[in-house]
């Protein structure tokens, strides 16, 4: 190829993306966990995402005031392979080569370590998905928001609620952890909101991403004879730990599981039967732009018990498009302005950023029941069903 | 207090999946034994295999055995054919460049079969999760996918220990193994004799993955990880020995059950790769008796 070509080649590269015109739709840069360990949670956002841009740009897209027109969104989109250095690679391409406007992702806190920093150096604002560990936003980076569904301080707080409220109470829980940042995280919080609550930890372990004997573990579980089993897993490394929890027959009134979805009913089966766990939100729920989310959702067919976290990644878009309308300019550092402590509306309710970039989000409580239903139980003035306690099918 | 039920619970745990891990290292076993090979790809043939079954399991319904019976032959002639093809060109080529080559051709296997089955397949974990009884014996549960597991691991070491204990294939393999250029001279044609041990080893994996799918789940993602296992019970049981290697497995097994124990659960994986690092530096020729 001629030095000539390579040029044209490059030149073509920067004429792609204008930053800040008026006549070039808004570029939002993203990387999705299509492959790999966290596919089983992400693997329809492509197509998720592209329709996202589609509803969006069907009214012309995000109003520009200093343009004084709408202008439509594009989105480029790359496969991470739940690979943090994928993920950093792929952030510097966007910047450098694509040249985005915004960031919108990645997921996951393992992602959330090495990825924020490029959005720093770039000076791009950069709003995270799933990135629900609040040690991310700890380090003083100016260009890093995130809107993960549950954040860790909120994740079980109305299962934690609930267990105030039923009948008989529990006395002891047993932690069981997926070593992982996040999983860890929440482990750490709610094993003392739990104390605190006046519910004893009897117990708390970590596990391997490869596990997959747990005899050992469920040994000392099953002699503790904990009230609840509190599991803080991704879905797929705790896939054999449900199965033989089962197998070994051990009797309690609820097992929660902090990544309790579709996909995980998928992979164990009845297994999950009775179980409990979180969901950020559910179809019929209505607040602002549910209208539109629950379309995004049917034309790209994602259910909510199916891919869970999907709103926290929707919410990034609708953020970051809700972000650019406010700073009334397609302008890096007007969006990072209007970023700044801003509030964001979301089908869950106001997404709140404190000063470093992290949000207020929430969740619901639910508990998987016969046939593989998912019936939301807690708050009271949310439940679709009445809760099943203590669950029949752990005892 | 760890009570006795707890401990025996554990141990009968570890027997379970350390039998499992002795059924993959059988095949890896005797493929280096006899073609001097590190099949970096050999556990990845366990979970493809595990995810086959799963899937067809879950599609048709068909019974674990059956699947084995209609399976078995197809790994094969897929180990036939990936030695014949891939893999004893090589053999051409001076000692580095074989070597190198055919780290590169069973590593870059294992990256190419992961990844397809997790395009086709997907990349979730599958099992064969047969909801058969549980019992308890004095504190220890018991269910009867174990038995039949446990049972499965002890025909299947036994079967393949006689049949290379009394067949012309066994005495030629062992030929092989031990003075390839003898063998080469007793009429042994040494060159179809790797390939069907290659296909042989490919074979058993397979079978070893239906015992594994019955307890555990799989993913594509998982075959690196068993080979490293299987590579440390080879060396502690030594090659070519499948009681030794069976022996192997369960000390391994009990071995990282009592790590969960009496220490942390999340150290357990990482066990084997510590116990091969130190049987290397303490006993440098595995646990067998030195000739």
């Amino acid at each position: 190829m001629s030095v000539v070509t390579m040029c044209f080649l490059g030149l073509s590269f920067n004429s792609y993306a204008k930053l800040g015109s008026c006549n070039d739709p808004i570029l939002l840069g993203t990387t999705i966990s299509e492959t790999g360990p966290f596919s089983t949670l992400a693997d329809k956002w492509r197509k998720m995402t592209e329709v996202f841009a589609e509803e969006m740009n069907k009214t012309g897209g995000v109003f520009v005031k200093n343009c004084n027109k709408k202008i439509p969104i594009k989105f480029v989109i790359y496969d991470d392979q739940s690979v943090p250095a994928t993920a950093v690679s792929l952030y510097e391409k966007m910047a450098t080569v694509d040249n985005v406007d915004f960031f919108v992702g990645p997921d996951w806190s393992s992602m959330g370590g090495p990825v924020p920093p490029l959005a720093d150096k770039h000076q791009i604002p950069m709003v995270m998905a799933n990135v629900a560990s609040p040690s991310v936003y700890d380090r003083g980076l100016k260009y890093i928001w995130g809107t993960p569904y549950p954040v860790v301080p909120r994740w079980s707080e109305r299962y934690f609620d609930m267990l105030a409220t039923v009948d008989p109470k529990p006395k002891t829980i047993y932690f069981i952890t997926h070593d992982n940042p996040v999983t860890k995280g929440i482990t750490g919080y709610w094993s003392k909101k739990a104390e605190a609550q006046g519910i004893k930890v009897i117990g708390e372990d970590l596990f391997a991403q490869d596990t997959k004997d747990f005899t050992a573990l469920l040994a000392k579980v099953r002699a503790a004879k904990p009230d609840i089993i509190y599991i803080s897993s991704f879905d797929g490394p705790s896939v054999s730990l449900v199965q033989q929890i089962r197998k070994m027959k051990i009797k309690v009134m609820d097992v929660h599981h902090s990544f309790l979805s579709g996909a995980l009913y998928k992979q164990v089966g009845d297994d999950i039967q009775g179980m409990t766990g979180e969901l950020p939100w559910y179809p019929g729920v209505k607040g602002d732009y549910s209208e539109f989310v629950e379309a995004v959702l049917n034309k790209s067919n994602v259910s909510m018990f199916d891919y869970p976290f999907s709103l926290g990644r929707i919410g990034a878009y609708l953020t970051m498009t809700q972000a650019i309308e406010k700073a009334g300019a397609v302008d890096r550092e007007l969006v990072k302005n209007a970023l700044f402590k801003g509030t964001f509306k979301s089908p869950a309710g106001n997404i709140v950023f404190d000063e470093r970039g992290f949000p207020n989000n929430g969740a619901f409580t639910v508990q998987m029941q016969k046939g593989g239903q998912v019936i939301v139980v807690w708050p009271k003035e949310a439940a679709t069903g009445k809760l099943i306690w203590p669950s029949p099918s752990w005892q | 207090m760890i009570s006795i039920e707890v401990l025996a619970q554990v141990i009968l745990g570890g027997v379970l999946i350390g039998g499992l891990y002795a059924l993959v290292a059988f095949g890896l076993s005797l493929i280096y034994g006899v073609v001097k090979i590190l099949n970096f790809s050999h556990g990845t043939l366990l979970s493809i295999g595990g995810v086959l079954a799963s899937t067809i399991y879950a599609t048709w319904g068909l019974s674990p055995w059956l699947i084995s019976l209609l399976m078995t032959p197809l790994f094969f002639a897929y180990g036939y054919l990936f030695f014949k093809y891939l893999l004893e060109p090589l053999s051409k080529r001076n000692h580095f460049e074989s070597t190198v080559g055919t780290v590169l051709i069973t590593v870059g296997a294992l990256l190419i079969m992961s990844d397809l089955t997790a395009k086709f397949a997907g990349s979730t974990q599958k099992n064969i999760n047969l909801q058969f009884d549980t019992f308890e014996i004095a504190g220890v549960i018991i269910s009867t996918t174990q038995i039949i597991i446990l049972i499965g691991i002890i025909l299947l070491t036994l079967g393949l220990h006689y049949f290379l204990k009394l067949t012309w294939f066994g005495r030629a393999v062992k030929a092989v193994t031990q003075d390839p250029i003898g063998a080469k001279l007793c009429g042994v044609n040494s060159g179809k004799i790797k390939a069907t041990t290659f296909a042989f080893g490919s074979a058993t994996v397979f079978l070893a993955s239906i015992l594994y799918v019955l307890s555990f789940p799989v993913d594509p993602y998982i075959g690196f990880g068993l080979t490293v296992k299987a590579f440390t019970i080879i060396i502690l049981g030594g090659i070519g020995n499948l009681p030794g290697a069976l022996i192997a497995g369960i000390f391994i097994g009990v071995a990282e059950g009592l790590t969960g124990l009496f220490w942390k659960p999340e150290w357990a994986p990482a066990l084997s790769v510590i116990l091969l690092l130190v049987i290397l530096i303490i006993f440098p020729q595995g646990f067998q008796k030195s000739k």
